[in-house]
């Protein structure tokens, strides 16, 4: 396997509060690999160092073996960087389809204005065929015609991942995708995951408070702790570690 | 040697000369801050109530023959602070969780109406001609030199001594009062206050009340400056504070005293040293002329797009401001389909029947007034683009429409060039030139892009079109040359008839571009923006491209209007059309009726030009100026009902109408169209997300 992603020594301060401090990381390419930590370790300030939301204060994102630190947003997600967002970032006044639409239409990068103004710029058939495959992959197709404000937070979360797999990422970035999901709906997202990552191949990096699904679904992980590298290791190791129960689980809820 | 020493005392003259007006834009300054940080109101408004109290103190002095002392202290002592108590009890004190841009229209909203208001309640029009006074007997004829270099005038000296002394009082203020060190609290980081326990209604109605005080004081004091007592000359002033203000990144008291001495010397220190210099340089003359008023526009332009940190400065300086929950999205309107038809249709019959009335009845005057309401739809269109697709505030568009008319007379002027050609030739001018503004100040972010167009307005307004091949200079142009009408296809558009057909052509043919973009790729990748940015930059959406591109057929759209518009007229007329103050109140027009629908342009076109004649004089005889009260007020929606009243009234008039059709309709699925007939204020995405962090503190699941 090769290297899709390393992150070598991020640190991150917020006006001297102490997010990151010198974490590295490393997802192969197709792999699951967890990221867990209590409330505040700094997950999603990790998250949005690699994505670009954040820049980090010191340290190195690699992607495919190519320096992408100074990249913005958008050109990382063009080279293959998918997330979902903890706190729902969705498209007001859009139905569920339009959100999966616009994202296509940017994968495909066949939009323009000009196009637009002779009457082009409208969603083609080939793309809603795409969105609405995966909309009914996702458990969504019922709703796709709605309003995204009518939608539950569980729906909204799909919506995310839905949206994101569209732009074909080679690494996902899942941001608790289960909160707000009941247990029913967290194994049909595991589920559907794992059938379309095994359809198209791509990593997945996975913030999760549910240790279960974490334990379930990856491969590998990360433990973070006020900005540090607890431990990393094998899932099944990771989260035998007694200091990982100590630090993060507080007794033992698992067992 | 002797001319260093001359330059010295220059300096030293220039000085003295700038430190009384720098007193009063300092003072200003000071309370756009202290409503800035504790309310998060970026108040344009406080031009207008600084208009407000001067005209007030002038009217009871020179009408009513007050005294001094009672005419201040009813204007700036009563009059000033109450306003700001007003406004930010029965607006702006439920707009605390508004977004920013939201709060940013409201002010606007107030500028437009603030001076109508008061010069129709309070019949300002007695003084509005005349040489304002200061608040000292002989202000402008008494002089006193102390340094022997440059004498200093009562007015200038009273402006000193009374903006420093208010600045000392707020200071002690802070220091010394337990409110007062409540509100420094509040100042420094409003979140943190709060958890400490700060009364923040207080606080900022505090706020509000000295920041009013101060701009009702200062305008008061810097009246005497002016040859003649009018609103846009105070607006100008806000806009110069704004300057000083944002030299302290906005948050700074201190640095914001410092920017508006500072702004206050170095306009003087130009107009002394400037005219010196083009006497050896002469291409410097434009702009010595044209550069001085406009010093402050180009100092916020520059401090905006050359210190790029300004924008991260104001985001992240609460050390609490990342727990914030983000303020809630603008409230949503989803329409159903049948709506969407049952509005057309009803709409081409009433637009039938006026083009019948028109066509066949309407007089000379009528005529007119109908073919500029459907130009200004045109116009509109633009600003359905800008803010009602990519949800920005621009308030320059009536520069860009300016330059679809220069255009087209510079062109027909010099080169006999078609005028309709020239039309065309305009719009892509100003699509350049909107395509070029963009660039530097898309990445400021929503407000910031608002001040910066504001900024460039002015610019435009006072030193753009004074250049020979802009405005025409002192020549020609602005003073009305006239340009002949088209003669095309066998038609001459000097034919009234025959022109308001023309525009109505150009107009639809405008509207529905301008329906295809929204339905194509810029427009839908605008929506996923206004939406959420960065879930937008994460499906790899370049923010700035499709913003230019957005901003470019805005201007575009609004110089082939203006351009339009010139033809219509056979002239500029620049003043009565496209100064920066009729900009704003364009924004407000449409932000108010509906932003987003090709209607709403099309309704806040018909208001312009015809709501004045048919319903404020004819129906109500009441002055026209009750337009600006009316639409001013009723922005102040804009932060609950962001699709505009038109939309939100159709939605909730309609969604009755809505059921209605439902239970003729056998066809309906109860459930498709439920949604849309009581979706009129759904649930917002960041409020349950909010939820759900807060009930996540507690510790792992
Ligand atoms: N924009 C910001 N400004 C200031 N501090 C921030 C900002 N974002 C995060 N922080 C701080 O950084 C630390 C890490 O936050 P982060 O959101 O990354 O944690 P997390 O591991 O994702 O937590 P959770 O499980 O609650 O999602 C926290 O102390 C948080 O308060
Ligand atoms: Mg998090």
């Amino acid at each position: 396997m090769t290297t899709l992603l390393e992150a070598r020594g991020i640190a991150k301060d917020f006006r001297g509060i102490r997010a990151l401090s010198e974490v590295d990381l490393t997802v192969e390419e197709g792999e699951r690999v967890g990221l867990i930590g209590p409330n505040g370790a700094g997950k999603t300030t990790l998250f949005n160092c690699l994505s670009g939301v954040l820049q980090p204060n010191r340290g190195q994102v690699m992607f495919d073996g190519a320096d992408i630190g100074n990249l913005a947003v958008n050109r990382r997600a063009l080279l293959g960087i998918g997330r979902t967002f903890q706190r729902l970032e969705l498209f007001n006044d859009s139905t569920v389809r339009e959100h999966l639409l616009i994202a296509e239409r940017v994968r495909l990068g066949t939009g323009s204005m000009w196009k637009d103004l002779l009457g082009l710029g409208r969603p083609t058939s080939d793309e809603i065929k795409v969105c609405d495959e995966l909309l009914d992959l996702l458990g969504l197709g019922e709703i796709r015609d709605e309003p995204i404000e009518a939608l539950s937070l569980g729906q909204g979360r799909l919506v995310e991942v839905g949206r994101a797999l569209v732009t074909r990422p080679r690494l996902l970035l899942l941001d608790e995708p289960s909160s707000g999901l009941d247990r029913e709906e967290t194994a049909t997202l595991a589920r559907t995951l794992r059938d379309v990552q095994e359809q198209q191949g791509f990593a997945i990096l996975l913030v999760e408070h549910d240790v279960e699904l974490v334990a379930d679904f990856t491969e590998r992980t990360y433990v973070l702790d006020f900005g540090q590298l607890l431990a990393s290791g094998t899932t099944d190791e990771v989260l035998a570690d007694p200091a990982v129960r100590r630090a993060y689980l507080g007794d033992a809820d698992l067992t | 040697m002797l001319i260093a020493a001359n330059v010295g005392e220059d300096v030293f003259r220039a000085v003295l000369q700038g430190t009384p007006p720098g007193a009063v834009f300092a003072l200003i300054a000071l309370g756009f801050v202290l409503t800035y940080k504790t309310s998060g109101v970026f108040n344009l408004a406080f031009g207008a109530q600084a208009y407000v109290s001067a005209a007030m103190y002038f009217k009871a002095k020179v009408e009513w023959e007050w005294p001094t002392f009672w005419a201040f202290f009813i204007s700036v002592i009563l009059l000033a602070p109450a306003i700001g108590l007003l406004l930010e009890r029965i607006i702006f004190r439920h707009l605390r969780t508004a977004p920013a841009v939201a709060k940013l229209v409201v002010a606007i909203g107030l500028t437009v109406a603030i001076p109508a208001l008061f010069e129709l309640l309070a019949g300002f029009e007695a003084v509005a001609g005349q040489t304002p006074q200061g608040i000292l007997p002989d202000g402008a004829s008494v002089f006193y030199d102390p340094f022997g270099v440059y004498p200093w005038s009562r007015n200038e000296l009273a402006q000193l001594l009374v903006a420093v002394t208010a600045m000392l009082l707020l200071g002690a203020m802070f220091r010394y009062s337990s409110i007062g060190l409540s509100m420094r609290a509040v100042v420094e980081s409003p979140r943190l206050a709060e958890l400490a326990g700060v009364n923040s209604n207080r606080v900022s109605s505090l706020a509000w009340g000295i920041s009013s005080l101060f701009a009702g004081l200062s305008g008061v004091l810097i009246a005497p400056r002016f040859n003649t007592l009018a609103a846009p000359d105070f607006f100008n002033i806000m806009v110069v504070a704004i300057a000083a203000a944002a030299i302290g990144k906005l948050v700074s008291l201190p640095w914001a005293v410092v920017g508006g001495l500072g702004l206050g010397i170095t306009i003087s220190l130009f107009t002394t040293f400037l005219p010196r210099w083009s006497d050896d340089l002469s291409w410097l003359r434009p702009f010595q002329e044209n550069l001085t008023p406009s010093l402050p526009f180009v100092v916020l332009f520059g401090i905006m797009v050359l210190w790029p940190g300004i924008r991260q400065s104001i985001d992240s300086t609460d050390p609490l401001s990342g727990v914030d929950p983000p303020p809630p999205g603008l409230a949503s309107s989803a329409r159903s389909k049948r709506l969407t038809n049952v509005t057309r249709v009803t709409a081409i019959l009433i637009i039938g029947i006026c083009a019948f009335w028109v066509f066949a009845k309407a007089d000379v005057g009528w005529m007119f007034l109908v073919t500029q309401a459907v130009i200004m739809s045109t116009i509109f269109l633009s600003i359905t683009v800008i803010t009602g697709f990519a949800g920005q505030i621009s308030l320059c568009q009536a520069s860009f429409a300016a330059m679809g008319g220069f255009a087209v007379f510079q062109l027909a002027d010099r080169w006999d060039i078609p005028v309709l050609l020239g039309a065309l030739i305009g719009a892509a001018i100003a699509a350049a030139v909107g395509a070029l503004l963009a660039l530097p100040i898309l990445r400021l972010g929503g407000v910031w892009f608002a001040i910066a167009t504001l900024a460039f307005a002015f610019f435009f307004d006072s030193v753009m079109i004074k250049f020979s091949w802009v405005g025409g200079g002192d020549t020609s142009l602005l003073q009305g040359t006239r340009v002949d009408r088209p003669d095309m296809f066998g038609i001459d558009f000097n034919n009234d008839k025959s022109f308001l057909l023309l525009v109505i052509v150009v107009f639809i043919i405008a509207s529905f571009l301008v329906v295809r973009v929204r339905e194509g790729t810029v427009g839908r990748t605008l929506q996923a923006l206004r939406g959420s940015e960065v879930a937008a930059e994460s499906i790899g959406i370049s923010p700035v491209r499709v913003r230019v591109t957005a901003f470019a057929l805005s201007a575009a759209i609004a110089g082939l209007g203006g351009s339009l518009l010139t033809i219509q007229q056979e002239n500029v007329n620049y003043a009565g059309n496209f100064a920066p103050f009729a900009g704003l109140f364009w924004t407000v027009l449409v932000v108010t009726l509906s932003a987003r629908t090709v209607e709403g342009a099309v309704m806040a076109g018909v208001s312009f030009g015809l709501f004045e004649r048919a319903v404020l004089r004819n129906v109500f005889q009441l002055s026209g100026k009750w337009r600006f009260v009316l639409f001013g007020l009723a922005a102040s929606q804009y932060a609950r009902h962001p699709e505009g009243i038109l939309e939100y009234g159709k939605g909730r008039s309609f969604g009755r109408l809505d059921a209605l059709l439902d239970r003729w309709d056998p066809r309906s699925s109860r459930s498709g169209d439920e949604s849309s007939s009581e979706s009129e204020e759904p649930t917002v995405d960041g409020d349950s997300a909010a939820d759900v962090d807060g009930a996540k503190t507690g510790g792992t699941r």
